[in-house]
């Protein structure tokens, strides 16, 4: 019965392409995540129960924290065991200066913030040359060595004995049982959580995303993840700072044990609890993770710490997505069945573009050159000084054998691998030791031999992310391009998208992009003879009707022989020969690579 | 003066001592899965903790047969978290989990210490008096710190050279689809690694309990010391730990002796930033010698 | 001995292989030939279990081992020599042979046998027993990877481009080493690009063409066939 259902809606969706559904239910976890947090913020307060008042508001105060450690965690792929230790130096940073010092209230709230900021950059400051559990090691020791800080520098800190803050103004009852603090923690993880929101959605949040998702193709698209790690780590050090002056008038009390290791796990731990990248999750999470020990098992705290790791262990093994993300995936699940695989048709799209009735027409002019240029690895010699010239709106195919040099010369191209020796000019502006993203920006797309399409992101935003590369505003036609694709698959999701869908995808946001300049690394691996003979089209209609160079590496001779201009044959890193098809067919130095005579 | 140098660095190549096999121990493991268990640290003290249970202050042979059996129980312990930690990666496009599960292992481990034995740190016997060393007395447990760090870099060496067993993990870790391709049952050893990783660790803490702080909150600094003289030696080399461990200890052995033994910690964490910065490799680890 | 039947694997959702089937009998060899990304280095690796084939079957011996791991597949006697000569770089020529045995333990001397086999057969091995493999050039290398799988002894021998990234000049003496060990009764499946070099030693021939078999033919009719083939046309 669900067969036949299936198929049949298989078939509609192939006529309609359209259904109903969310590729997402962020925006969903949001307003639930706000009521929850509104009901716990204010609810006790309502009531008049203090043992819930102050539970809460330290849970509300751990879920922003929770917050912020889920997009460290996920939108930036940095995995933070430390956030713990962030919190205590924006409460501590306040705590000395108003509490010791009995500097203005203001004062405090730069001192505090600026303190995590520095904490976040000294986090960030690793972060830029390793990553995973290197950055897991350097960060969890920071979580472990404030505390013996906070201990050892007792002239400024107390020492062991802690601060003791007391801002009668802040935690005075106003109305309803609410005091100003009570207000600005239940207000403070709504904000947090629109926050995330808001970038997640942003320009800048796909960037870091696609910069942790897969830091070359963020580089091809003019992304540089380090400074999308950085930035990652301060909007995160600035949330947990805020979460820090919270704390200090609701405990009234900061001591070093209170930022132990311990804190730092919470968050993590609550994270993964509740789902990674959910923003739902450090909602769930935390409750579960802290309320369900410090509550429930309130007469076994000790066995708090035990429930923690055992939660997590569970959720790990048992639940991979955590709860939210098991919850979201069956969601998904449910939602898909009816869709199957969808038919993205992209030459649709593209036929739209097809406003300028002109051909174009190789021109003489050369866009990209090689000069002498050479890349060794060690003691292998990948590219042996080549030349290679690309003229203006032509298709150059490169060919060659495994291990010839085609993908290094495509790296060095894209500023993704440097030459040892040689140079190579885009534009006729030398381009040799320029970074990736500089030579994005320059007008270079380009592909990836598997293609980098994100099934975490909707199948727009994979497209989108091509538009957010662009330093100018789009033309008209790209423009309307772009709010039809918008219109049409704004909710879709890319991981069904077959492998030559993908491909189309890859090829679309670099028009998308508007670079003058693409480059296909094999985009003709993995696809049906149809859909060859598709991309054969495409790639013509990118090089005759929309004017752009092509540069293809590809394997499937027939199809090189098929769409390009110039054809360029290396061997061992030597360009042996290159010229037009026909010649370089009856070339004897080329003729090996056929299987057969067929081209003979 | 002289003597004060000559303590600093026969007690901070004895402490990195302890590191250097600490690091070893993630090397095999690192080696042969890729994964790097932080739950290491807590499974050193456990053998501390053996040490203080069965064999605190007792006759040599009981102490010799509690060293062996509690070492063997530690490595059963490890290669049952490593079952664990490897059950999802088989399956799983995410292949991270194992940060998250050895963490919240490490986690469960302190977390159930300090249930059982509360938050004090428990004083061991030595099992070895004393002894002069360049005039001064030197524990001798700090001595056994170090022969253990030979003696296990040895053993391990014939072990991974010598033994079948020992090159089939060698393999698996210099190329792992050739390791497949000819074979070799890769979970069975890599389990095998998680368990002699967890002999080592095991070993040393029981050894070296009558000069450490056995205490449910002790595991992490080792792990972290660990790690640390494993990222200096350069991860996955085995010389390189020699070097790396005691250069760690005699670090933080300076900066107890010279600014405060609070500080110890923040000056490995220093030393890890800079390293990481300046040399990611450490000073002998190669780029790598794994293909891909 | 082995039969494969409507393959169908890929990388994730990047698809190679359409729907191919072959079989490989004991004492012959099976040259598998075609262009560069058609899919052949698939096939096998999709056969020894290090691809799960998305459907299709792989039957070893009458049993059906379709998509079991690639250590599991080897201790049953299907042994896939990858390309790209690999070694173990760190250990020695001895121990690197050692290895092979993983796939047939507790056959002492059997090992040795096969040992003494290996060394006179590639005299340059024995020479060497004690050194690094990695200190080895390509072609000893390749020597290494193929000896090593002499010594499991399978059933089945899956050879995925010997001569990749060796001098031609090598790959007779490998392929008249692959021909003895196939009239020992060992179904031998060889995937080359240097189809006219390797059809001499070849019994039967296969062209794969975009993941599907274009042709499939005794290996001495391979050269005629190829070139009595029409040029595919122009789209």
């Amino acid at each position: 019965m669900a067969v036949v259902e299936k198929h049949a809606a298989m078939t509609a969706s192939g006529v309609s392409g359209r259904k109903a559904g969310r590729f997402n239910s962020d925006l969903p976890q949001v307003w639930i995540g706000i009521a929850l947090i509104a009901l716990t913020g204010f609810g006790p307060s309502l009531l008049g129960n203090e043992y819930w008042i102050h539970t809460f508001q330290l849970v509300n105060i751990y879920i922003g924290v929770a917050i912020f450690q889920n997009f460290l965690f996920v939108d930036a792929g940095q995995k933070s065991f430390g956030q713990g230790a962030l919190l205590g130096m924006s409460a501590y940073g306040a705590a000395i200066v108003y509490g010791l010092n009995g500097w203005p209230l203001a004062a405090a709230a730069v001192f505090g913030i600026g303190a995590a900021m520095v904490g976040g950059l000294l986090f960030a400051l690793p972060a830029l040359r390793v990553q995973g559990f290197h950055l897991g090691f350097v960060t969890m020791s920071a979580a472990i060595v404030f505390p013996q800080l906070l201990v050892t520098l007792d002239k400024w800190t107390n020492g062991i004995n802690g601060i003791n803050v007391k801002i009668p103004f802040l935690t005075q009852e106003r109305a309803f049982g609410l005091s100003l603090i009570g207000l600005a923690i239940a207000i403070f993880p709504m904000l947090a959580l629109v926050t995330h929101y808001a970038i997640r959605r942003s320009r800048l949040g796909r960037s870091m995303f696609v910069a942790a998702l897969s830091p070359e193709a963020a580089r091809a698209l003019g992304i540089r993840p380090g400074v999308m790690r950085f930035i990652a780590f301060l909007i995160a050090a600035v949330g947990t700072g805020v979460a820090g002056l919270l704390y200090l008038p609701a405990v009234v009390f900061v001591s070093p044990q209170g930022f132990n290791i311990e804190m730092s796990f919470i968050f993590f731990f609550a994270v993964v609890v509740g789902g990674r990248g959910q923003m739902l999750g450090p909602v769930v999470g935390i409750w579960i993770v802290y309320i369900l020990p410090n509550i429930l098992l309130a007469q076994f705290i000790e066995y708090r710490l035990l429930a923690y790791g055992c939660l997590t262990l569970l959720a790990v093994m048992i639940f991979p997505d955590g709860i939210v993300g098991s919850l979201e995936r069956l969601r998904a699940r449910r939602r898909s069945t009816g869709g199957g695989e969808k038919a993205f048709r992209i030459d649709n799209f593209l036929a739209d573009l097809d406003r300028r009735s002109l051909t174009s027409r190789p021109q003489d002019e050369v866009i990209v050159e090689v000069i002498g240029g050479t890349k060794k690895f060690g003691e292998v010699v990948a590219i042996d000084s080549v030349n290679l010239k690309v003229r203006k709106g032509e298709v150059h195919g490169l060919i060659g054998a495994n291990g010839s040099g085609k993908t290094s010369l495509l790296n060095v191209l894209t500023g993704l691998s440097r030459l040892t020796k040689g140079s190579f000019k885009i534009n006729g502006i030398d381009a040799t030791t320029m970074a990736a993203d500089r030579i994005s920006t320059m007008g270079l797309g380009r592909t990836f031999q598997t293609p980098r399409i994100f099934p975490q992101m909707s199948l727009w935003d994979n497209l989108r992310i091509g538009l957010d590369a662009r330093t100018e505003n789009p033309s008209a036609e790209v423009a309307a391009l772009a709010a039809r694709l918008e219109e049409a698959v704004g909710e879709d999701s890319a991981a069904l998208l077959s492998h030559g869908q993908r491909r189309l995808v890859e090829v679309m946001r670099t028009v998308l992009k508007e670079a003058s300049i693409v480059l296909l690394d094999e985009p003709a691996a993995g696809l049906s003879q149809s859909e060859r003979q598709h991309f054969a089209e495409l790639v013509r209609f990118l090089s005759r009707k929309m004017g752009k160079t092509v540069i293809v590496v590809e394997h499937d001779l027939d199809l090189v022989w098929n769409i390009a201009d110039t054809i360029t044959v290396l061997e061992q890193g030597k360009v042996v020969a290159s010229g037009a098809p026909v010649a370089v067919a009856k070339d004897p130095a080329v003729q090996h690579m056929f299987v057969g005579a067929r081209h003979a | 003066m002289l003597s004060e140098i000559l303590i600093i660095a026969i007690r901070g190549i004895a402490i990195g001592s302890i590191f250097a096999t600490i690091a070893m121990s993630f090397n095999i493991v690192h080696g042969a899965t890729n994964i790097f268990n932080f739950a290491q640290g807590n499974m050193f003290i456990l053998g501390g903790f053996a040490a203080y249970f069965f064999a605190n202050q007792t006759g040599l042979p009981w102490w010799l047969t509690m060293m062996l059996v509690s070492s063997l129980g530690i490595a059963a312990i490890v290669a049952f978290q490593g079952y664990l930690t490897l059950l999802p990666l088989r399956s799983s496009v995410e292949q991270d989990s194992w940060l998250i599960s050895t963490v919240s292992v490490s986690v469960i481990i302190g977390a159930l210490l300090m249930i059982t034995q509360g938050p004090f740190a428990y004083s061991v016997s030595a099992m070895l008096p004393p002894f002069q060393l360049f005039g001064t007395r030197t524990p001798g447990a700090y001595g056994l710190a170090i022969v253990l760090m030979l003696f296990w870099f040895v053993a391990l060496r014939l072990f991974l050279r010598k033994t079948f067993l020992g090159l089939a993990i060698s393999a698996l870790s210099q190329d792992f689809d050739a390791a497949r391709a000819a074979g070799l049952p890769v979970r069975r050893l890599q389990l095998i690694a998680f368990a002699i990783s967890g002999l080592m660790v095991g070993s040393v803490g029981f050894l070296v309990a009558p000069v450490i702080s056995v205490n449910p909150d002790a595991g992490l600094r080792y792990v972290l010391n660990g790690f640390v003289a494993s990222v200096v030696g350069g991860i996955g080399s085995y010389a390189g730990t020699l070097i790396g461990g005691p250069l760690v200890g005699v670090t933080a052995m300076l900066t107890a002796y010279k600014i405060g033994g609070a500080y110890q910690d923040l000056a490995s964490l220093l030393l890890l930033v800079g390293i990481l910065m300046l040399r990611p490799q450490g000073l002998f680890g190669r780029v790598t010698a794994r293909r891909v | 001995m082995l039969e494969v039947t409507n393959l169908v694997a890929g990388y994730g959702t990047v698809p190679v292989l359409r729907g191919v089937s072959l079989a490989a009998n004991p004492g012959e060899i099976l040259l598998i030939g075609g262009e560069n990304g058609a899919g052949k280095s698939t096939l096998l690796r999709a056969i020894a279990g290090f691809n799960k084939p998305d459907s299709g079957t792989v039957v070893l011996d009458g049993k059906p081992i379709t998509g079991i791991a690639p250590e599991t597949a080897a201790q049953m006697g299907l042994r896939l020599v990858l390309d790209g000569h690999r070694v173990f770089p760190e250990l020695s020529v001895f121990d690197n042979l050692r290895m092979g045995a993983a796939a047939r333990r507790g056959d002492r001397a059997g090992f040795e046998r096969a040992v003494e086999e290996i060394y006179t057969i590639f005299p340059i091995l024995k020479e060497k027993h004690r050194r690094f493999a990695r200190d080895l050039s390509g072609g000893q290398q390749q020597m290494l990877a193929l000896g090593q799988a002499f010594i499991a002894r399978p059933k089945v021998l899956l050879c995925d481009e010997p001569s990749m990234g060796l001098a031609q000049a090598l790959l007779p003496t490998i392929l008249a080493f692959l021909r003895k060990w196939a009239e020992t009764g060992t179904a031998v499946v060889v995937v080359e690009q240097h189809l006219a070099v390797t059809a001499p030693y070849a019994d039967r021939a296969m062209i794969i063409e975009r993941g599907q078999v274009k042709l499939s033919c005794r290996a001495d009719e391979l050269e005629a066939r190829l070139a009595g083939e029409p040029v595919v046309e122009a789209t």
